[in-house]
């Protein structure tokens, strides 16, 4: 087992492949579908964040348990998502916002 | 391995329940116990449970073995003989086990397909991400959820900061994590437990755990932000004439000095003594006065106040 001194900041789409477990192919369908983030650079690359691997299995999660289509998982991602900005946003509204009666 | 729960109340149906009510049973615990919507750690060997239960019952003839034999179904041969299976199993297990299984008998013109009896792949049953998920998952390390507690706290203990063990459930049973509090956590602010979440699979990562701050109603303290408030109750004299007194503060005692015409309501401000802030300036405590008489006043109270009363032009009902 080997360490990174540095955590790279993105990712070339072997590398997230390899580090998501899945097929490159599998990859670039999450992306043609909107389920992960990339950019692409001038040549047509693709380049992924780290925190995109959390995603992937985030997906594969919600694939496994819910035998959703990939489709539908791009709904309910976005709708996760939502959730968590909305919690987010009470719990900042809780600590610095409203006076709490507590 | 925790200890195996009959699959049929994991799912909360009954014995003879049709494919569809299994079915339906599955996907409504699913949608609620599901580790990316239910952030509870207790959640994750929850749905753990309820996908091994749906795996073996959804699928006939594993479900026909699982009646016949239980929970140890997988270790009976597969061209075992129910019948026979049962009398040995009795025999040797009669005293600890009241299984249903055992109770009911075997069901009528269960028949078992002899196959070749070649080696369950357990790896094939357990790998996958939850339970027996193997077959409906692909292959590769996943790493875990995150998840998410609450942390009750007292109002001393966010100010004083501390450790503070925490049990938590998981698969593999109960475990103690030792949690570092800062001193002037708020609520609804978030402790990161890195590596403490939901178990990846196929040597994934775990997820992390996040602890939600709540701060537990108090009977003297009331919170704004890192902002105390706290009742001080005086002497309507004490309010009229100024003094000074005693409050309790998270902190400890502190002295505060009451101005000569306070009235209910008067905020009196101690600078810094309310919650700490790990970055930047604490919050501040407020005694906010609550003039108060003598329920019963005695004799002499009662003619200074006469006294008063005959005296005085105050009249806090008119406006100034």
């Amino acid at each position: 087992m080997s360490y990174q001194l540095t955590r790279p900041t993105r990712l070339g789409l072997e590398e997230f492949a390899r580090l998501a477990g899945i097929h490159p192919d599998l990859v670039r369908r999450f992306v043609v579908l909107g389920l992960l983030e990339a950019s692409t650079d001038s040549s047509g690359a693709l380049w992924f964040v780290p925190g995109q691997l959390a995603r992937v299995a985030r997906i594969r999660r919600l694939r496994a348990g819910f035998a959703l289509n990939y489709a539908s998982l791009g709904l309910v991602l976005d709708l996760l998502d939502r959730i968590a900005v909305l919690e987010a946003e009470r719990r900042r509204a809780a600590r610095t916002g409203a006076r709490t009666w507590i | 391995m925790p200890p195996a729960e009959d699959f049929y109340s994991v799912l909360g149906v009954s014995r003879g329940a049709s494919a569809d009510e299994i079915q339906r049973a599955y996907r409504k615990l699913a949608r609620t116990y599901h580790p990316d919507v239910n952030k509870d750690p207790a959640a994750e060997e929850r749905f753990k449970q309820i996908s091994e239960a749906y795996d073996v019952l959804s699928d006939p003839s594993t479900r026909q073995r699982y009646d016949a034999f239980g929970p140890d179904f997988r270790r009976v041969p597969e061209d075992a003989d129910p019948a026979t299976w049962g009398r040995a199993r009795a025999g040797s297990s009669r005293a600890r086990s009241s299984r249903s299984w055992e109770e009911e008998g075997f069901p009528e013109g269960v028949r078992f397909s002899t196959g070749s009896a070649e080696g369950i792949d357990l790896d094939d049953l357990f790998g996958g991400i939850f339970g027996g998920g193997g077959r409906r998952s692909s292959r590769g390390p996943i790493s875990g959820p995150d998840q998410e507690v609450e942390l009750e706290l007292t109002v001393e203990e966010a100010y004083r900061g501390g450790t503070r063990k925490l049990t938590l459930e998981g698969p593999g049973g109960v475990r103690n994590v030792d949690v570092r509090i800062p001193a002037g956590v708020v609520s609804g602010q978030r402790i990161r437990l890195a590596g403490q979440g939901g178990q990846g699979s196929g040597g994934g990562a775990a997820g992390d755990l996040y602890l939600v701050v709540r701060i537990a109603p108090h009977p003297r303290y009331r919170l704004d932000g890192r902002d105390v408030i706290v009742d001080l109750p005086l002497a309507a004299w004490e309010g009229a004439l100024g003094a000074s007194v005693p409050v309790e503060t998270p902190g400890g005692q502190a002295t505060v000095k009451v101005p000569k015409g306070s009235s209910t309501g008067r905020r009196l401000r101690l600078k810094g003594r309310g919650l700490p802030n790990p970055r930047g300036t604490p919050g501040d405590l407020y005694a906010e006065v609550k003039l108060m008489v003598p329920h019963r006043l005695t004799r002499e109270e009662e003619r200074l106040f006469e006294e008063l009363a005959g005296t005085s032009k105050f009249n806090p009902r008119r406006s100034r």
